[in-house]
């Protein structure tokens, strides 16, 4: 019990490492990362959505095919390529925006998909409402039919971001020291109180996780989205091979009955 | 590729030389096995947890969601670290000594690791399936004569694991994705191996391209199978519900 104690009387090093006087580690850290990933996801996040659901072929393509290749990969992957291949270009970058860069590749690919069902939502009345009273097509987007989609993203965009949390955890392996790499040195400086640090560790990102994940559960309620889990994939899966592969290719993945 | 000026020459015979292509192939095999196994076991686990969570009786229910807080809300990572550092520590009678001494104990730590982060998820998926069965199914099954067990096994659990499909698919290719993470822990998966050619010849880039496409291809292809599988159970709803009416 005592090693607990102990442990817990080193909180200021878990939460923000030595801040004042060094660089930021710590749970501080994951939060930033998730900040920063999230506010530069959203920004193309929103392009790559709206550039998905556009019906010129030169703009969708490209952005489904972007969305569906970092979908489909690893987060692991995306910091290896950002860690080994930014380099090869001849981009000097510090660890710390090697890491932003790569989570906030992840959480545009992954938001592009949340705006796209939110838009996907509104229904399409508004827009030839909108159209008919003379808005351009973009005054339309901005101010009819994105404030609406938004009501319905918000409670999926407080969960992404609980799990893009989470997923800050990962970039420990290219030596960011955050919440996990943390409490592994304390792990390996001390192995008598291994338990200790990694409970440490696991009370940091329950804490933050549950506030964020009750948060959301709050704003579904007052916003009344329900079953949006249920609801998103019957949208997205009409054309989620969405390569332009050749037809035959198409026809042995996707029945014919069923076009 | 000389148009780009990258500082970088490539050279594609590195994943073909002997030591590397036996890594890359049994980490190609591996991933796929731990894929695999945690698929199969978090979905045990996930159902079960699920079934104690909708039940009545509060000594399942209760354990039930906290396991599920507990889990959801710490990253999958940390359960692999945990299981493969902290595990075999707290174990007692020197069964902790064993493990370690166990060579391929990385990769039962992955598979524990990711099946308990998995499973947590899945219960949740599985859940809403099970409540969103109809109510009057059940009190059809009820007044046919069926008991509890037998409503959960030919009833409930079959409705409720068409709706889920889709959600309970993309986890699962979530799951195949995360197993990337097992790296972490020195389990000699495919990222593991891609890693090994990075350290020792400073070459990782041939070896990651062709990672990430077998990471792309297969979850493409599984996103594939899992919409036809759909296509085909609508299919057989529809028609059993023709045939009622």
């Amino acid at each position: 019990m005592e090693f607990f104690l102990e442990q817990f009387a080193n909180w200021k090093f878990y939460l923000i490492g030595a801040y004042p006087s060094g660089p930021l580690t710590g749970l501080t850290l994951n939060i930033v990362f998730a900040l920063i990933s999230i506010t530069i996801g959203l920004f193309f996040g929103i392009i790559f959505g709206l550039g998905r659901v556009s019906c010129r072929r030169y703009i969708k393509y490209p952005c489904s095919i972007f969305i569906d290749v970092v979908r489909s990969t690893p987060l692991l992957m995306i910091i290896f390529w950002s860690y080994f291949f930014l380099p090869v270009l001849g981009a000097q970058l510090s660890l710390f925006w090697c890491a932003a860069i790569s989570l906030s590749v992840y959480a545009a690919a992954y938001q592009a998909e949340i705006v796209r069902a939110g838009f996907l939502a509104v229904p399409f009345g508004q827009m030839d409402a909108a159209l008919s009273t003379g808005m351009s097509r973009f005054q339309a987007l901005i101010y009819v039919i994105l404030p609406q989609a938004f009501r319905v993203m918000l409670p999926s965009f407080v969960s992404f971001f609980n799990s893009m949390f989470k997923n800050t955890s990962t970039v420990y392996i290219i030596g960011v020291v955050e919440l996990t790499r943390t409490g592994i040195i304390i792990s390996q400086l001390k192995p008598n109180r291994i338990f200790a640090a990694y409970m440490c560790m696991a009370i940091g990102f329950w804490v933050v996780c549950y506030t964020l994940s009750y948060a959301s559960q709050i704003l579904e309620k007052k916003l009344g989205v329900i079953d949006y889990e249920t609801y998103k994939p019957e949208i997205c899966r009409q054309d989620l091979v969405l390569f332009p592969l050749p037809k035959v290719v198409k026809n042995m993945l996707v029945s014919n009955k069923c076009k | 590729m000389k148009f780009l000026n990258l500082r970088y020459d490539f050279d594609w015979g590195i994943p073909f030389r002997e030591p590397f292509l036996g890594w890359l192939i049994t980490g190609v095999e591996l991933t796929l096995l731990i894929a695999a196994v945690t698929a199969v076991l978090s979905l045990i686990i996930g159902t079960g947890l699920a079934i104690a969570r909708v039940s009545r009786f509060k000594f399942l229910n209760i354990p039930a969601r906290i396991y599920v807080e507990i889990v959801r809300n710490i990253p999958g990572l940390f359960w692999l670290l945990f299981f493969y550092f902290v595990f075999p520590e707290i174990l007692p009678f020197g069964l902790g000594d064993k493990l370690h001494a166990y060579s391929k104990y990385s990769v039962v730590a992955g598979i524990l690791g990711l099946t308990v982060d998995n499973s947590a998820y899945v219960s949740d998926i599985v859940r809403t399936g099970l409540l969103s069965v109809p109510r009057g199914r059940i009190e059809a099954a009820v007044s046919t004569g069926l008991n509890r067990l037998q409503q959960l096994r030919h009833i409930i659990l079959p409705e409720a694991f068409r709706t889920i499909l889709p959600p309970l698919g993309s986890r699962m290719i979530h799951n195949f994705k995360n197993s990337s993470l097992c790296m972490a822990i020195a389990a000699p998966e495919l990222t593991w191996a891609t890693q090994q050619v990075e350290s020792i010849t400073f070459r990782g880039l041939e070896v990651t391209i062709f990672a990430t496409i077998f990471y792309i291809a297969l979850s493409l292809i599984m996103a594939a199978l899992l919409i036809r599988l759909e296509k085909h159970l609508n299919i057989d709803l529809t028609s059993i519900k023709g045939q009622q009416t």
